[in-house]
């Protein structure tokens, strides 16, 4: 619960939300691509992929001379399980009623 | 309001798949997703009635849905309502769930769910559309977590 409330104070942010949700469309991204994920200065996007590291929702890596930055799966999880849509219910239970009929 | 329609073919026959969507025992098998468990429920969808479950996660939360068993029509039809409840039990927005199963040519079932009157942010969307929605209550939320905060402080 204490990291939920972590994850959620650092996404209360617009442009910590956009570079979220570019990390989860795009896949993982050097800062250099963030850049345009909003209308702020490179230090700024910096300043902001602190906070969500520091929030356990991005983790990076060293690429030679390039950090690239990618979202934490556990993170993310933890944040659907609490945030489920109703057709996340129904495909996440509907497989798992699939296998149970194969099974039998 | 906004409607979900989710297909799938199973091999089995329409009663055996009857009966994994209505009886109790089977129903614990499938019943929400993998990892949370069910401390309370009362999943038993094959004759009117009132039917509940309460799921919880690793974490402990716990998220509680229930409703009543409104039709029943062995084994073609199960139609039941649906609400979750919030963290105080009181029971929110009411939708309706109706389960068909029709017999394919092939001895399986063609199993339809239809989940109507949803509310409208809970989007019947794209696996990203549905990301996007589940951030964008995050946002809400935290939006309404540091109003809370400077209230208090």
């Amino acid at each position: 619960m204490a990291d939920l409330q972590t994850h959620f104070a650092a996404l209360g942010d617009s442009t910590r939300l956009a570079i979220i949700e570019r990390l989860l469309a795009q896949g993982e991204q050097s800062a250099g691509d963030l850049q345009d994920v909003a209308d702020v200065t490179a230090p700024a996007i910096s300043r902001h992929l602190k906070v969500l590291r520091e929030a356990g929702l991005v983790q990076r890596r060293v690429d030679a001379q390039r950090r690239i930055y990618s979202v934490v799966p556990e993170a993310m999880q933890a944040i659907n399980a609490w945030t489920l849509s109703h057709r996340d219910f129904w495909q996440v239970s509907l497989d798992r009623l699939g296998r149970a009929l194969e099974k039998e | 309001m906004t409607d979900l329609t989710i297909t799938r073919s199973f091999d089995a026959a329409p009663e055996k798949v009857f009966d994994f969507v209505s009886k109790t025992e089977h129903l614990l098998k499938w019943w929400g997703p993998e990892g949370m468990t069910l401390p309370e429920h009362r999943l038993t969808l094959d004759r009117p009635g009132p039917w509940m479950s309460v799921m919880a996660n690793a974490e402990g939360q716990r998220f509680k849905v229930s409703g009543q068993v409104t039709k029943v029509d062995p084994p073609l039809l199960i139609g039941f309502t649906w609400a979750w409840h919030d963290e105080n039990d009181r029971r929110g927005v009411e939708s309706h769930v109706t389960i068909r199963l029709v017999p394919a040519a092939n001895g399986g079932t063609e199993f339809e769910l239809h989940h109507v009157d949803l509310p409208n942010d809970d989007a019947a969307a794209s696996h990203e559309r549905g990301w996007s929605s589940a951030l964008r209550k995050l946002e809400r939320l935290a939006n309404a977590q540091s109003d809370k905060e400077r209230k208090n402080g």
